[in-house]
């Protein structure tokens, strides 16, 4: 994140107040942080699962307005808890089992793109907005959009997991306000319906900008009922697979995708 | 994880739920000592699979008497249910029923809280239930007390029974809990006539009493043992746990090691678009270390009658492929396969892995191909599916 730009004021480990982190202070509490050097934009989490709860309602009792973490396999319990935590107070978070989101150029949160040498082969500034379910898809799609010669404006790993802190929809409408997004892509999976969120946000007129996405998990129409395979997400639930996706969509106006690298013709004409 | 009917039963009545009077009967069981304990021949012999709609594929049999319930069993023991692996047989107390009803609490993805959702009209169709006669409620998480809002219609008893099975979706860390149908018997009791539960996997860390559930793939099917084995090979040190863990095997004989939940999905799609069956369904994710990934390598190279290797993962953020590949090389070392391999990767490190992969290439003289980023993750499963048509 540092060498991204990042401005990173101080990290926290309980029990190593005092010590320095590549020139950054330690605190023993998010509290005692913010005590020390006054408000925080930001907070990323990378504890181990059976902790990330506490974490989180650490973040959230000291009013951090923006939570993102990595940390995945949290309990679904302890999630739904966070969100209705996070909810009450307007925090938003980011994650679970999010890489976290780079906005290239300007500063990056967790470690999405890889260490810099790879992170600036792959992202330069850029009309396009990317979403995406997967961690190596963000890269992957980011990839892609910078080989055709585009650029993003903000790539953003929501997270893999059944609930999601931010969704598809929460970011469009952040895509819609921002101006140097002229398009925006997904990388989506099947299971949940968070898609269907976007098909409503498109009636009511909400978002308006191109939007091309692509929906993985076609091949689970031939596996037995009840599979579960990848995120924890993916979960096959009735009239929500990848093609009853990807109809309601096109409904309104979403170009679909049929192979992720097809993302890149759909939105090239609006770059 | 699913859990079959009998262990959903069971924790059903450890949250005080009635549940009818029964036993359960594993193959190889002696089937006479056992109903004994009941004390009726008036029963329903129920297969025990993970899959639901028993009822329509002649899983659940009513019986009286004693050789027609041993008859069911035999018979329950020989089918296979939606193609699914009969492991028991529950035979249980037939109920005298006044209605059915339906009623379960899972997460609402849209709300991100629970749901809980009841129907009186429950039983076998509940797919087919107009909306307008479901009752559902979102629940707060934070709340132990289950508080339903306009609820009145629903009576005290029935309050009881959700308040009991809010009891058992919380401290049981439960994605779904379901009771259809919930019956109302004759003698105006609330019983549980059947059980779905899905554990939450990410929790069992906090219930080590989940250790004693038998062994189930989501296939519906045992495992196989080299399913068997790759789970073996996850559980070594905690802080890489999750990262080498998921072979599951399919009937197809492209073998694959995928990298990364996601994008793993892409590729089985892309796969099946170019016309290849996979063998199996194999990713890492994260960054697993070197003997990790070659025991992972090693057990998806031993199914026999494989055609070709797709080796396919993204421009990684942080997995090392030089660690990463040095696995793979010791289990293409050891096996030196014949059939066509195609490689596309790239990520931290990318550069000493891929020279160190073409040593290996030609030291076993391999039909290998190995692409970076240039050449998309879909481009290379044409490209495999070309090698293997050659052949």
């Amino acid at each position: 994140m540092l060498s991204y730009g990042t401005q990173v004021v101080g990290g926290v480990r309980p029990g190593k107040a005092g010590e320095m982190v590549e020139g950054r202070p330690v605190f023993n509490s998010v509290a005692d942080a913010k005590a020390e050097l006054g408000p925080i934009d930001i907070t990323t989490i990378y504890v181990p699962p059976f902790a990330a709860k506490e974490a989180f309602l650490e973040a959230i009792e000291s009013d951090i307005p923006l939570i993102n973490t990595i940390v995945e396999r949290i309990p679904i319990k302890d999630t739904a808890y966070c969100l209705a935590a996070a909810k009450e107070r307007g925090i938003r978070i980011i994650g679970p089992s999010s890489l976290g989101f780079i906005a290239p150029g300007i500063g990056r949160i967790g470690v999405v793109g890889g260490p810099k040498e790879l992170a600036d082969q792959i992202f330069q500034p850029g009309s396009i907005g990317i979403i995406s379910r997967s961690g190596g898809m963000t890269n992957e799609v980011s990839w892609q959009i910078r080989k055709a010669g585009m650029g993003q404006s903000t790539a953003v790993h929501v997270g893999g997991d059944l609930l999601m802190g931010t969704t598809y929809a929460d970011l469009l409408e952040m895509f819609e306000q921002d101006i140097q997004t002229r398009a925006v892509v997904i990388y989506g999976e099947h299971g949940g319906s968070y898609e269907f969120e976007i098909v409503n946000m498109i009636l009511q007129k909400r978002f308006t900008k191109p939007l091309a996405i692509y929906i993985g998990g076609k091949f689970t129409k031939v596996l037995p009922e009840g599979i579960n395979i990848g995120h924890a997400g993916a979960i096959v639930a009735r009239g929500q697979g990848a093609e009853e996706k990807s109809a309601a969509l096109a409904s309104v106006g979403v170009m679909i995708a049929q192979t992720y690298e097809d993302l890149v013709q759909l939105v090239q004409p609006y770059a | 994880m699913n859990l079959y009917e009998f262990e959903g039963k069971a924790l059903f009545e450890k949250y005080g739920i009635k549940i009818p009077k029964g036993v359960v009967i594993r193959r190889g069981d002696n089937v006479d000592s056992h109903f004994e304990s009941l004390n009726s021949f008036d029963v329903v012999v129920k297969a025990q699979v993970l899959s639901g709609k028993r009822g329509k594929n002649n899983a659940i049999r009513f019986c009286s008497g004693k050789d027609e319930i041993k008859e069911a069993v035999e018979d329950l023991f020989s089918m296979e249910v939606r193609g699914q692996y009969v492991a028991s047989v529950r035979i249980e107390e037939k109920l005298s029923i006044l209605s059915e009803h339906y009623v379960s609490i899972t997460y609402d993805t849209n709300a991100k809280q629970p749901v809980l959702i009841y129907s009186e009209e429950g039983g076998m169709d509940i797919e087919d239930v107009d909306e307008s006669k479901i009752y559902k409620c979102l629940l707060d998480i934070s709340n132990e007390k289950l508080e339903l809002k306009d609820a009145d219609f629903l009576g005290e008893s029935l309050q009881h029974i959700f308040q009991s099975l809010w009891n058992c979706f919380l401290k049981e860390d439960c994605r779904v809990v379901e009771i259809n149908p919930l019956v109302k018997t004759l003698e105006n009791a609330w019983v549980a006539a059947d059980a779905k539960i899905a554990l939450d996997d990410d929790a069992f860390f906090r219930h080590e009493d989940w250790e004693t559930f038998e062994p189930r793939t989501m296939m519906g099917r045992q495992p196989t043992d080299r399913e068997i084995a790759v789970q073996e090979i996850d559980k070594g040190e905690k802080y890489y746990q999750g990262t080498a863990g998921k072979y599951i095997e399919f009937d197809g004989d492209v073998a694959l090691i995928l990298n990364g939940g996601g994008a793993s999905i892409a590729n089985m799609d892309a796969l099946m678009d170019v016309g290849l069956q996979a063998a199996n369904y194999t990713e890492y994710s994260g960054n697993p270390p070197r003997e990790k990934v070659y025991q992972l390598a090693k057990i998806v190279l031993s199914k026999p009658g494989l055609r070709g290797l797709w080796m396919c993962g993204v421009v990684a953020n942080f997995t090392n492929m030089k660690e990463t590949f040095l696995g793979i090389i010791d289990a293409l070392d050891e096996v030196q396969p014949r059939y066509p391999i195609v490689v596309r990767r790239d990520g931290p490190e990318s550069a000493e892995a891929f020279a160190l992969v073409e040593e290996c290439k030609k030291r076993n003289s391999l039909n290998m191909q190995v692409f970076g980023k240039e050449t998309s993750m879909t481009e290379s499963a044409r490209i495999l599916a070309e090698a293997i048509h050659k052949q």
